[in-house]
């Protein structure tokens, strides 16, 4: 199973590719330090930074890309065959990848939000973005993961669910934000430090609740999924 | 091996009819490339995500043409379509241009292109080509139907039709500059990687990126950095220029008395990216 995980970092990471993965991050903090610097009220710039690049942007983004590439690069080469071949249960394959997938879309994006919330608020704050982001890692990795084995085009599918679902109907059709992650993600920051800058829009039981459901049936789902893969050749 | 070696003439038949150019050879790529855009030619979960995006633009503009015909409101003008669909462009973009450049290093066919009398620029050039009237042709296809709207219920004639044709006529331009911009940026993403799900992951990142920062700019205390906000964003930029081109635009963005510094960064920009997206072509890896 470590060997499974290890595999997988160096994949993501190999030949100087983890620096592919800065830029985003430290926008955020830049931009936090710009408007910190220019004496800008956090008022002011706290919902575009933290929300609008932070939550709606960096956290999901980085999920996508890193989610889908855990096992979906693998599937995309046929590499996948030296794993399931092993005899290694396949719950162990989807927890090594997840794990390497939570663990580095959390730490990119929660370390940036909270040098974010702290420069905005508070040290609380920041923690309380940086908890948050967390548990937004584990629902979009988990998420992601299944659509890597669901479809053979999961960052295209992704990209749906993160710009038209949460980016463009969670803004205006109520009823999609109980099914948001981005919506879970700002109601537990804001519930467990509240401040003027967030508004959340789901109750924190819901929030709780929805993304225990997202991690564990997104995992489950991809287990189950993986027992009976078929490989198929290159999309046409 | 006392003698001087030779190839033996086994006696096939040569080859003797018309040898086609690197016209032909341009041409082919761009039809081929126009074609892969929209997912002709290629199986029907090829031509899911395009046709998604063409369709929903297609339902906004309908939506918009029916609501003018019943109402007599125009809720958004030909430029403004084109700006709030900027969400929906990204996304085709992060669709096509993996589909056009990534898909070429992964299958390892640029070897053989480039043993053919076809040069680098000729390849750029066709993909570049293809992909601009992809995207254009998202945008203007759907403002030619809210032009229909608007035409076949003029209540004055002709007249009313001429003034609507001038109003069309602009914002196609302006589509065109759309469709420049985000060709450009997307293909040189999308040139780097032979992975389609980095390549369209990687296009989504850099556009969705610089919005927060036009954001961040425009609530700074200067005026001037209020104005020049713009110039972060590929979107907002290309909605400076159509502000200053066409002043009736009301895209909603201050640009003051910089205009021209956007019609020159967005020139900049294109010409850069597709001089980047040439010298990338001018090694190619033979796997």
């Amino acid at each position: 199973m470590s060997t499974v995980a290890w595999i997988t970092a160096r994949g993501l990471f190999g030949r100087r590719r983890a620096l592919l993965l800065l830029p985003l991050p430290l926008l955020l903090i830049g931009l936090a330090a710009l408007c910190r610097a220019a004496g800008v009220a956090p008022s002011d710039w706290g919902v575009p930074v933290l929300v609008g690049l932070g939550l709606a942007v960096v956290l999901p983004v980085i999920s996508l890309i890193v989610g889908t590439g855990v096992l979906g690069s693998e599937v995309d080469d046929g590499t996948i065959v030296h794993i399931l071949t092993k005899p290694l249960p396949r719950r162990d394959i989807i927890l090594a990848k997840l794990g390497v997938a939570v663990g580095v879309s959390a730490l990119s994006s929660a370390i940036p939000l909270f040098v974010a919330g702290w420069l905005a608020d508070s040290v609380g704050f920041g923690l309380a973005l940086a908890v948050a982001a967390v548990v937004g890692a584990f629902a979009y990795s988990a998420l992601f993961l299944l659509l890597s084995l669901l479809t053979r085009r999961p960052v295209l599918l992704g990209l749906v669910y993160i710009l038209v679902w949460e980016g463009l109907l969670g803004r205006f059709v109520s009823g999609t934000r109980v099914l948001s992650i981005e919506q879970y993600v700002i109601t537990i920051a804001d519930k467990i430090e509240p401040t003027t800058l967030l508004e959340s829009k789901v109750s924190l039981p819901v929030a709780v609740i929805m993304a225990a459901i997202f991690i564990l049936g997104c995992a489950i789902a991809s287990v189950d999924r993986l027992r009976s893969f078929s490989m198929a050749g290159e999309t046409s | 091996m006392s003698e001087a070696s030779v190839i033996h003439d086994i006696g096939y038949q040569r080859y003797e009819g018309p040898r086609l150019g690197r016209g032909a050879v341009f041409n082919s790529l761009y039809v081929h490339g126009l074609r892969a855009a929209y997912g002709f030619g290629r199986s029907a979960k090829a031509k899911i995500f395009p046709w998604l995006v063409f369709g929903i633009v297609s339902l906004v503009a309908v939506i918009l043409a029916a609501v003018r015909a019943q109402t007599g409101l125009l809720p958004l003008n030909y430029i403004q379509f084109a700006d709030a669909m900027s969400w929906l462009i990204i996304f085709f973009v992060a669709i096509v241009a993996p589909e056009l450049v990534s898909r070429d290093m992964r299958a390892g066919v640029l070897p053989l292109y480039f043993s053919r009398p076809l040069r680098a620029a000729d390849y750029v050039g066709a993909k570049v080509a293809a992909m601009v009237t992809a995207v254009w042709a998202l945008l203007a296809v759907p403002q030619f139907i809210m032009f229909l709207g608007a035409a076949f219920t003029a209540k004055h004639g002709m007249s009313d039709v001429w003034k609507e044709l001038g109003d069309l006529l602009p914002a196609w331009g302006y589509s065109l500059l759309w469709a420049l911009l985000f060709t450009s940026i997307g293909l040189l993403i999308a040139s780097l990687t032979g992975k389609r799900a980095f390549a369209a992951g990687g296009i989504v990142a850099v556009f969705l990126m610089t919005t927060p920062v036009v954001g961040v700019l425009s609530i700074l205390r200067s005026t001037d950095a209020q104005e020049l906000a713009g110039l972060a964003s590929p979107m907002t930029l290309v909605s400076g220029v159509g502000q200053w081109l066409v002043p009736d635009a009301n895209t909603g963005l201050f640009i003051g008395r910089f205009g021209p510094v956007y019609l020159i960064e967005a020139i900049t920009l294109i010409a850069g990216c597709l001089l980047l997206l040439l010298a990338r072509y001018r090694k190619v890896a033979s796997l």
